[in-house]
């Protein structure tokens, strides 16, 4: 027995040893993070005193524990995106968070110290509407739901349901809201719009209705927004149009008791809804008889209901956000109000009596590159001389939630905006101040400026410069060896930011669904700067460009970000550096017209930065920069600027030519019905690609000369007709500039999402076939055959002959999530494509697999090409998956950038996590390996070099004594 | 052979005479017996010898007719050297195969080099047929053996690969064409 334990073990070490091959490379290139998105629901875990989590449910459909004192996760359940997976309540009691996910589809409980899942049972369907814990005789057992037309009760241990019942009247009446006061009553509140309220009282051992009564309320719409149960069982609504309090006890049912909001000297901001919050520190107990009234923006109210009579216990104004918070015995509200343009304090005001607590005064500095404070989540505790403390955590505009502990410590930040990253681009770092002293000393302008002389003397000054810097660097890298290697830390901040050798390092310049911007250090994963765009709609598209690169040294990087609102149409600018977060001195054009589209123009104007053309529904063009040299540029070239749009509403795809005068002209125009099928999304190729090789040696050493038309465009078509049999995609060739049509293609029975890759010669795309219920993929590759037409010059209006069109598909195991293809500097290696996973695998795939010249014979010729015998299945290999255990939920996008190492792509994939790496599609043909061993090398070269010293010099001695002999 | 010093290092050699059978350093050879043999040794040598013999060869003054012939054929030897080679060369192009590796590599080099060679130091060649009355008709065909080694070789190389005569040979240097268009657009945002 002990030797089968020791073998066991053994076992496991050998495992482990094996998970870590690659340990010392972990973390080393990639780094991720990971996200929750914005909060919908917070509850601090009042279980242990000290417990130092904090449960989130977002608006992601993300439940997760946070650690208080650093901000980490300690777990987090990703649940199915959209209305399916969302979090409609939590209900958190002890080590229990019950959830009601999907609209009242599922019930749910976590055990929150492990994250474990307790129980999980499906409900009948109906809509949800709000769910409560029950109590009674002071434990809590229960948990109602009440959903539009049934009730129902459930254990806290086993989820099991205890009873069901139906709603009286619930065709008439919408049930909005339950109740439950520990007294084994449940009460579901329900309203006839403008005409009375119900109220059902159940019995929660056997679900029998205890009473049933309807009471007038004809100024009463909706329940939660107005309505709050406070103290012994008080129904309590605020209505602004008759400016009153109504107050019902449920208990007697007797009259509605109207209390005007000006007998207690109140008045409502105009054009501000009030509402009531009330608070239950325990389920099984009454709420409690204070509750807040918001009566305006920065206007709050601690009230007391006390047998029917109101009493103000503290007005609060200004007062940007209130919340309550219990610990024992003791409830406090927590009260932010502005102090001056930076800064808000937060005080503690004892409940009960409406009392500044003493030494509670908490500095909240807003965050001028953030958004406003929004909500307010408050951690109470009893200190050790019984007297409240508490930490709060801040949730703003823009999604970020920030941890303060007394007198104003920022504990931790999180950028949840982070969790929604719609677009980004990756900027190269600027060079060091050296290096782009000598880009400016020798640039254009200087050479034409200064004469030869002073030529000379600002070469010898910049060399001393940089010998300096060299001498510097030295002695860096001298006194850094010295130290163990855990306290050699390289801490990115803006000023120091310069680019590496090989310019691995850029700024990642992310944009967010939230309206606000990131730059983040690809290396570290760091935030360098952050700036939040306010007044962002919900559904806002955005495009950002890279006007100006760091290549131009004394002109600042400068970024455009196109922002539209897709309501209104209308567009705004935001003109940045992208290094700094910096909004630019340049002024962006306002634009008065809805924008339709953008185009970023290779012409550039006096200061370096590129044209950026944007077509209005006009179809008139406006230029920004707009300046004399670019308009003069503009009417030079405009013959050969094109552009062409796609209105996927009307399923027109059209192309038109820029005319001197900046008008345009329509040259060609697509029509596919929009009946049968829609236009999805539209390919061009990436501006920054290059392709190395003009074509592809056959067997017997001819060439077959790829078809890489610059303008060439992918559309993707679904059937509006989702009927398995009868569903397809379409995929159509289309040149830009000429309209011409070069491939056409049908997939039958096939249904979206559809994802394209155009890259080079090559469109590839994913499908779902309906008929043989798989994913496939899907290859078209272009060629222009033996002979090229024109090899120094490519017109789209000058190529007769159609390329040649091959095609082929394959059967891959998974569906995707999203899909992009690698990118590098000189396009010499070779491509992969980057493939999301939804189980959060990034996986590259050799683009030698999808190869439509793939034979399915072989012959000699394929062999001496390297082709791979066709195989109609793509197999997953677990070492494709450059992202190995380090999931990334829900990736939406991945982006590739080049580095200055031609073998290396940079990757970042994007969703609810961020994920950054570095891939080598063809190893690292001009790196040398990590574990060279330089040691062995230079020790072998000097035991070389001092080996032929001391040989020679025996040598000498030999032939000087043989000379004596 | 007597060595100054020899008394006191005899005295010293004497103090260690007990240990055993040495080898000395050095010794006194009274007897003149040993040395005596040796020159006898030579003596004897002198005495095998028959009378008249000379141990220089003595030159054959008689003229020989056949020399002219001779160089002649000494020289066709010369010409006819490379034309020699290329059966040889030819069994062992076939004998390495058309794969690229190391060591067909360095036959088709070798092959490839002395051609070259010869070719290079032709003056050489043509003073060593300097001599014979066919120098024209020889050097003319040592030339073209030269040459059709050379060609061998090079039909090694293209047989092996090795010479650049397909298109695809300058795929690498092609250019990206020009863009003559400038395009842009999307979907209507």
């Amino acid at each position: 027995m002990g030797k089968l334990i020791l073998l066991l073990l053994s076992l496991i070490a050998f495992c482990n040893i094996v998970a870590a091959v690659f340990e010392d490379q972990v973390g080393k290139f990639d780094w991720r993070q990971q996200y929750v998105g914005k909060v919908r629901f917070s509850h601090f875990d009042t279980h242990l005193q000290s417990s130092k989590k904090v449960l989130l449910a977002t608006e992601s459909n993300v439940f997760a524990a946070l650690n208080t004192r650093t901000g980490d996760l300690f777990w987090r359940h990703v649940d199915k995106t959209g209305p399916e997976g969302n979090i409609d309540a939590v209900l958190h009691h002890g080590q229990d968070a019950v959830l009601v996910v999907g609209n009242g589809r599922v019930l749910r409980s976590w055990d929150i110290s492990v994250g474990g899942l307790n129980w999980e049972i499906v409900l009948d369907s109906g809509s949800f509407q709000s769910a409560c814990l029950v109590g009674q005789q002071g434990t809590v057992k229960h948990a109602a739901v009440l959903k539009k037309s049934v009730i129902s009760l459930h254990y806290l241990s086993n989820g099991h349901q205890k009873w069901i019942e139906n709603l009286p009247e619930s065709e008439t009446v919408n049930y909005q809201a339950v109740h439950s006061g520990g007294n084994g009553q449940v009460y579901a509140l329900g309203v006839v719009p403008h005409s009375h309220i119900a109220i059902v009282a159940y019995s929660v051992e056997d679900g029998e209705i205890i009473k049933q009564i309807s009471v007038d309320a004809p100024w009463l719409s909706n329940i939660p927004a107005s309505c709050a149960v406070i103290g012994q069982g008080m129904l309590t609504c605020v209505d602004s149009t008759t400016m009153s309090l109504y107050t019902l006890d449920l208990y007697q049912q007797l009259q509605m008791t109207q209390i005007p909001l000006q007998a207690l000297g109140l008045e409502v901001d105009p054009d501000f809804h009030p509402y009531l919050v009330s608070h239950q520190p325990n389920p099984a107990r009454q709420p409690l008889s204070e509750f807040l009234l918001h009566l305006g923006p920065d206007h709050h109210l601690l009230l007391q209901l006390n047998n029917g009579q109101v009493v103000t216990l503290r007005d609060f104004k200004p007062a940007l956000l209130v919340a309550f918070a219990t610990t024992g015995e003791k409830t406090v509200a927590a009260v932010m109000s502005p102090k001056n343009k930076t800064a808000c304090s937060i005080n503690l005001f004892s409940a009960e009596t409406g009392r500044r607590l003493l030494d509670t005064t908490l500095i909240y500095t807003v965050d001028p590159t953030g958004g406003k404070p929004e909500r307010l989540h408050v951690q109470a505790f009893l200190k050790k001389d019984d007297s409240v403390g508490y930490r709060v955590m801040v949730q703003t505009e823009d999604h970020a939630l920030t941890f303060i502990q007394q007198p104003g410590r920022v504990m931790w930040t999180r950028e949840e905006a982070l969790s929604h990253v719609m677009t980004m681009e990756m900027v190269d770092l600027p060079l060091t101040g050296t290096q782009a002293e000598l880009e400016g000393e020798f640039g254009k302008k200087a050479a034409i400026q200064d004469g030869l002389t002073s030529m000379v003397l600002k070469r010898l000054s910049s060399q001393l410069i940089m010998l300096q810097a060299w001498v510097a660097h030295l002695w860096k890298l001298f006194y850094d060896a010295r130290k163990p290697r855990s306290q050699v830390k390289n801490e990115v901040s803006i000023e120091n930011l310069s680019r590496d050798e090989f310019n691995l390092q850029k700024m990642m310049v992310m944009v967010t669904a939230s309206g606000k911007l990131f730059g983040i250090d690809s290396k570290t994963g760091s935030i360098l700067w952050k700036h939040y765009l306010e007044n962002i709609p919900d559904n806002a598209a955005f495009n950002l460009m890279v006007q100006r690169t760091t290549a131009h040294f004394p002109h600042p990087p400068q970024c455009t970000l196109l922002i539209k609102d897709k309501d209104s149409g209308l567009a705004t600018l935001h003109v940045f550096n992208p290094i700094f977060g910096r909004k630019s001195q340049v002024a962006p054009p306002v634009l008065s017209q809805p924008i339709l589209q953008s185009l970023l123009l290779p012409l550039m104007d006096q200061d370096y930065a590129k044209v950026l053309l944007l077509v209005d529904d006009q179809y008139k063009v406006s230029a920004f920069p707009s300046t004399k040299n670019v308009i003069q540029q503009l009417q030079e070239t405009a013959a050969s600027i094109f552009f062409y749009l796609v209105d996927s509403s009307q399923g027109r795809l059209s192309g038109y030519r820029l005319r001197t005068d900046l008008s345009t002209e329509q040259v060609w125009e697509v029509v596919i019905p929009t009946e049968v099928q829609k236009i999805v999304s539209v390919k061009g190729k990436r501006s920054n690609e290059h392709v190395h090789s003009q074509g592809r040696v056959m067997g017997d050493r001819s060439v077959l000369y790829k078809y890489l038309n610059p303008n060439l465009l992918a559309v993707v078509t679904e059937s509006t007709d989702l009927h398995q049999e009868r569903s397809f995609i379409g995929i159509l060739l289309i040149d830009g500039v000429t309209g011409r049509i070069f491939h056409e293609a049908v997939q039958r029975k096939a249904r979206g999402p559809v994802h394209v890759v155009h890259s080079e010669n090559w469109v590839v795309y994913e499908y779902w076939s309906t008929k043989s219920r798989r994913n496939e993929f899907s290859v078209i590759e272009l060629y222009e055959g033996m002979e090229l037409y024109n090899s120094t010059v490519f017109s789209s209006l000058d190529r007769p002959h159609a390329p040649q069109v091959l095609q082929q598909s394959y059967i891959f195991p998974s569906s995707i999530s999203t899909m992009e293809a690698t990118l590098t500097e000189k396009g010499i290696t070779s491509r992969h494509l980057l493939i999301g996973l939804p189980s959060g695998g990034i996986m590259s795939l050799p683009k030698m697999f999808l190869d439509p010249r793939r034979p399915e014979i072989v012959s000699e010729q394929s062999r001496e090409e390297n082709l791979i015998p066709y195989a109609p299945e793509l197999i997953i290999r677990t070492e494709w998956f450059i992202n190995y255990n380090q999931t990334v939920s829900r990736v939406r996008g991945i982006y590739t950038a080049p580095s200055g190492l031609e073998s290396t792509c940079l990757v970042v994939a994007y969703g609810l996590d961020i994920y950054q790496t570095r891939v080598y599609p063809s190893k690292q043909f001009d790196v040398l390996k990590d574990d060279y061993d330089y040691m062995l090398i230079s020790s072998v070269l000097f035991a070389l070099f001092f080996a032929t010293m001391i040989s020679k010099r025996l040598a000498e001695v030999k032939l000087l004594n043989r000379a004596w002999r | 052979m007597a060595a100054p010093g020899g008394q006191g290092g005899a005295g010293a050699l004497s103090t260690r005479g007990g240990s055993g059978v040495r080898r000395m350093k050095w010794a006194l050879e009274l007897s003149l017996g040993g040395t005596r043999s040796r020159d006898r040794q030579g003596g004897q040598g002198d005495v095998v010898y028959p009378i008249g013999y000379s141990e220089k060869p003595v030159p054959d003054t008689s003229i020989q007719e056949t020399d002219k012939n001779l160089v002649e054929k000494r020289c066709w030897d010369v010409a006819l050297g490379p034309l020699k080679q290329i059966p040889m060369n030819l069994f062992i192009m076939y004998m390495s195969g058309n794969t690229i590796s190391i060591f067909p590599i360095m036959m088709v080099c070798m092959m490839a080099w002395r051609p070259i060679q010869a070719l290079m130091s032709m003056s050489a060649t043509f003073k060593l047929l300097e001599s014979s009355s066919q120098q024209w008709l020889q050097g003319l065909v040592y030339l073209i053996g030269n040459l059709l080694g050379a060609a061998l070789a090079i039909y090694k190389c293209q047989s092996m690969g090795l010479l650049p005569t397909h298109s695809s040979d300058w795929l690498a240097f092609i250019e990206p064409p020009q863009r003559m268009e400038i395009m842009g657009g999307g979907m209507v945002l």
